[in-house]
C-alpha cells in the first residue's frame, strides 16, 4: 500500500514512537501528577518532557504554557470560544477548515462578528485586507498557517506585526505544518498556537496543543480533576492545570514526544526539503497528464506538502476509490472538511482529490502515483464500452 | 374450555390447531423483516391466522414494479409513495382489528437488529439479500429465537425451518455471502408471484407449527420450481465448525462483517463499502442489467445510469451512488441490482 494522506494523519512513525507509546502502555502505566508513588512521578516526568519538547520547538518561553488538548480543533475551539465574548470581532481567512469555522460560526449565533478576508489560493491571505478589516473591536486574527486543501501558505510572521501594532491577539492553526516549518511564537508574535500531534509532529492521534500567550486567560470549557489544589471546588488559575482537566492521554503524549524528539535529531530543514523535492516531483508530474486541474500555489512556489487537483473525466470520490482498490494507493477525495477554501476554488461539488506526501515517502511511491492516474485518466477518456 | 371467536372457527376446529392452539396463537408475538413478495404473503396470513402482535419492518416504499407480486399493496399506495411497512399496517389493520401491527420503517443492521427483535417468539425472514439473513441468523442464535427462511428468484424459490438448538442453522448450509453480482437478484432475473405465494404459504404454515408447538414442524428445506417442474426437500445437516452455531461467533453481529455506508460530502451521493470484497463480473451485470438502464463500463468501474439516479460500481464490490435522498435507500438500490 502506498499511502499519501499524511495530511489527515502521518503514517507510518518513526520506530521510536511505536516504541515509547508500547513502553508506557506497559511499563509506566500510572496516573501522571496524581499521586507521589514511583510510576505516577515517571508518567509524570513523561508528559513534562512532551511539554518542553513543544516548548522548545516552538520557542514558547515556558513549557507550563504549553497545554495538551485532544487535537488542533480541541485547542482551536479552546482558543476561540474561551477568549472571546459577545461584540468582539474576529479577521479570519475565506479558505479555513471547519476545525476554525465551524467553532467561529457557532460565536456569530452569539453575539461574536467575523470578517472572512477574502483569501488567494496561490499566494495566501494579503496583509493589508487584513488591516482594511481592524475595527475597534477587534479582538482575534485567527488564521491557518496552511491551506489543508492546497498547501498555500499564510505569511504568519507578517500578521503577527499586524496584530501586535493593532494591539490585537493573534491565533494560528498549524495543523498543516506544525514539525515541517519553522514556528518561533514570540518572534511571529503569535499569542495562542493551535497544533496537532499526529500529523507532521509524527505522534499519536488524540493528542493535541494550545500554547497560551502569558497575558490571555481564556474561560475553561472544562472543569474537574487536575492533581492540584484539590482542597479548591474552584478550577485553579495555573497553567496547565487551568485547562487540563482529567487524566491526560500519557501514551499518546509520550509518543508525541518521541515524535518531536526525532524531528528535532533529524533536524527540520532536511524534513522541509524532502518534503519540498516530492511535492515538487508531485505537482511536475500532475501537471503533465491530460485532464489533470491543479488547484493552488504553481510549480516551484512554497507550500506545505499537500496537492489538490481533479481529474476532468471522473469525480473525486471515484478516482479516490480506483487508486485505493486498483492500485492500493491511499489518497483523500472530497472536501476535506474545509468548504470555505472549496467555495474559493470552485469546488464545492465533489471536492478535490487530495495527495499529500511526508518525510517517509519515496520518489517511486509518487511516481508509480502518478503513472496510476495517468492510466486510469487515458482509459476514461477512450470510449466506455 | 377455551372460547374460539367466530373470526377463528374454521381454523380452531382443524385438529393440528384445536382451541389451545388458536389461544397460543393469539398470545404470540411475531416480527416480519421485509415486507416484499414473500413478506406481504407472510404478514397476511399470520394477520388473517390472529397471531396477537406482528412486527412489520421494512426500509423502503411502495413502487408501481411490487404491485406484480406484493399482493396487499394497491396502486394508492405507490402514488401516495407509502412506506411499505405503513401500507401493510393500514391495509392489514382493516382486515383484523383485534390484533396489534407495529409498523417500523428502517433499515435492518448491526446496530439496530437487537431491538428490533425484542419480545418476538418467531422471526419471519422477508428479505432480499444474504447479508440481512446472516445478521438474522446471528442474532437469532444469540436470543434462542426460532425463524423460518424463505428466498425466492425467477421461477425457484425455498424455505427452511430454522430452531436454534434444534435445527442446522442458516450459516451451516450458507457459510459466506456468494459472488452472485448481478445475476441472484429480482432486478435482473425476474420473480413468478406464483412462487412467491408458495413459499411464503408454506412459510406461514411453519410459523404456525412453530407456534402452537406441533410436532410436526417440517426439518428438512424445501425446494420448488414452478416453471421446471420440480419439488424436493433435502435434510440438511449442522457443520461441525459452523462459526455461528458451533462456535457462537456472530460476525455479522459483531460488525466484522456487513455492509457499510456513508454519505459523501458536499453532495447527495453514498459511499458503499460491502463487508467482505466480492469480485464483480462487469461484462456478466452489463448483459444482465441492460434493460434497467444506460450502463456501460471499464477495466475500473461500471456506471448504471437509472433516471436520476447514476451508481458507479466498482470491481471490489464498492460502489457510489449519487442522488439518493439517504444511506437507507442507497443500500437498498445496491440490493436491489448487485445484491448483498
Amino acid at each position: 500500500m502506498i499511502y499519501l494522506d499524511n495530511a489527515a494523519t502521518s503514517w507510518p512513525k518513526p520506530e521510536s514512537v511505536y516504541q515509547m507509546v508500547d513502553k508506557v502502555m506497559r511499563q509506566i502505566g500510572a496516573n501522571p501528577g496524581r499521586s507521589g508513588h514511583t510510576m505516577a512521578i515517571e508518567a509524570g516526568r513523561l508528559v513534562q518532557e512532551t511539554r518542553e519538547l513543544a516548548a522548545a520547538l516552538f520557542a514558547i518561553p515556558h513549557p507550563s504554557q504549553v497545554v495538551f488538548t485532544l487535537n488542533v480543533t480541541d485547542s482551536l475551539n479552546l482558543a476561540l470560544k474561551g477568549l472571546l465574548q459577545p461584540g468582539d470581532h474576529v479577521i479570519t481567512s475565506s479558505m479555513e477548515h471547519n476545525a476554525m469555522a465551524r467553532p467561529l460560526e457557532a460565536l456569530c449565533k452569539n453575539g461574536v462578528t467575523v470578517t472572512k478576508v477574502a483569501t488567494s489560493p496561490v499566494n495566501g491571505i494579503s496583509l493589508r485586507e487584513i488591516q482594511n478589516a481592524i475595527q475597534a473591536n477587534t479582538k482575534l486574527i485567527a488564521i491557518t498557517h496552511a491551506s489543508n486543501v492546497t498547501g498555500t501558505l499564510n505569511p504568519i510572521g507578517e500578521i503577527g506585526q499586524i496584530a501586535k501594532a493593532f494591539g490585537v491577539a493573534f491565533l494560528v492553526d498549524c495543523a498543516q505544518t506544525a514539525g515541517v516549518f519553522p514556528i518561533n511564537v514570540q518572534e511571529m508574535g503569535i499569542d495562542l498556537l493551535a497544533f496537532p500531534g499526529h500529523k507532521s509532529l509524527l505522534g499519536c492521534q488524540g493528542v493535541g496543543g494550545l500554547y497560551v500567550h502569558k497575558g490571555i486567560t481564556l474561560k475553561t470549557l472544562r472543569e474537574g480533576g487536575t492533581g492540584s489544589h484539590s482542597e479548591s471546588l474552584e478550577q485553579p488559575d495555573e497553567l496547565p492545570e487551568r485547562y487540563e482537566s482529567g487524566t491526560l492521554n500519557t501514551s499518546g503524549i509520550a509518543g508525541l514526544g518521541a515524535g518531536i524528539r526525532y524531528i528535532m535529531e533529524t533536524g527540520m530543514e532536511k524534513i522541509k526539503q524532502r518534503e519540498e523535492e516530492l511535492t515538487n516531483l508531485l505537482v511536475a508530474g500532475l501537471a503533465k497528464i491530460p485532464g489533470v486541474v491543479l488547484y493552488g500555489p504553481p510549480l516551484g512556489q512554497q507550500r506545505a506538502a499537500v496537492v489538490s487537483f481533479n481529474l476532468e473525466q471522473i469525480s473525486a470520490n471515484e478516482l479516490c476509490m480506483i487508486l485505493d482498490q486498483s492500485f492500493q494507493i491511499a489518497v483523500r477525495p472530497g472536501l476535506h472538511c474545509a468548504p470555505d477554501a472549496h467555495r474559493v476554488l470552485g469546488t464545492l461539488q465533489g471536492g478535490t482529490i487530495r495527495i499529500s506526501p511526508g518525510y517517509f515517502t519515496t520518489e517511486e511511491e509518487i511516481e508509480t502515483c502518478l503513472q496510476a492516474i495517468t492510466a486510469i485518466g487515458k482509459e476514461l477518456v477512450e470510449e466506455m464500452r | 374450555m377455551i372460547h374460539v371467536p367466530e373470526r377463528y372457527s374454521r381454523q380452531a376446529i382443524f385438529q393440528g390447531i384445536g382451541s389451545a392452539g388458536q389461544e397460543k396463537i393469539g398470545h404470540s408475538r411475531v416480527a416480519i423483516i421485509g415486507l416484499g413478495a414473500l413478506g406481504t404473503v407472510i404478514a397476511n396470513n399470520l394477520v388473517r391466522a390472529g397471531v396477537g402482535y406482528i412486527r412489520l419492518i421494512d426500509r423502503d416504499f411502495v413502487e408501481l414494479s411490487n404491485l406484480q407480486r406484493q399482493t396487499i399493496f394497491d396502486e394508492a399506495d405507490v402514488s401516495e409513495q407509502l412506506p411499505k411497512a405503513v401500507a401493510a399496517a393500514q391495509h392489514l389493520g382493516r382486515v383484523n382489528s383485534e390484533i396489534t401491527l407495529e409498523a417500523i420503517v428502517s433499515d435492518v443492521n448491526a446496530a439496530n437488529i437487537e431491538t428490533l427483535l425484542t419480545d418476538v417468539d418467531l422471526v419471519m425472514d422477508g428479505t432480499d439479500n444474504f447479508e440481512t439473513r446472516f445478521l438474522l441468523n446471528d442474532i437469532c442464535l444469540k436470543k434462542n429465537i426460532s425463524w423460518v427462511h424463505g428466498a425466492v428468484l425467477g421461477s425457484y424459490g425455498l424455505t427452511a425451518n430454522i430452531i436454534p438448538g434444534q435445527t442446522p442453522c442458516y450459516r451451516c448450509f450458507m457459510p459466506e455471502i456468494p459472488d452472485t453480482g448481478a445475476s441472484g437478484t429480482c432486478s435482473s432475473a425476474g420473480v413468478l408471484n406464483m412462487i412467491t405465494g408458495i413459499i411464503s404459504s408454506y412459510a406461514s404454515a411453519e410459523a404456525v407449527k412453530i407456534l402452537v408447538g406441533s410436532s410436526d414442524v417440517r426439518k428438512a428445506a424445501l425446494f420448488i420450481d414452478v416453471w421446471n417442474n420440480s419439488f424436493h426437500s433435502k435434510e440438511l445437516s449442522r457443520q461441525s465448525d459452523c462459526p455461528a452455531c458451533v462456535k457462537h461467533e456472530y460476525h455479522y453481529l459483531t460488525k466484522e462483517k456487513g455492509t457499510y455506508t456513508t454519505l459523501l460530502c458536499g453532495q447527495k451521493a453514498v459511499q458503499i463499502v460491502p463487508g467482505q470484497v466480492r469480485k464483480m463480473d462487469f461484462s456478466d451485470i452489463l448483459k444482465r442489467l441492460a434493460h434497467v438502464g444506460e450502463i456501460k463500463s471499464n477495466r475500473f468501474l461500471l456506471r448504471l445510469k437509472i433516471h436520476e439516479i447514476e451508481i458507479t460500481l466498482f470491481a471490489d464490490g464498492r460502489a457510489i451512488i449519487k442522488n439518493v435522498e439517504n444511506e437507507n435507500k442507497a443500500k437498498a438500490l445496491y440490493t436491489e441490482y448487485f445484491g448483498l
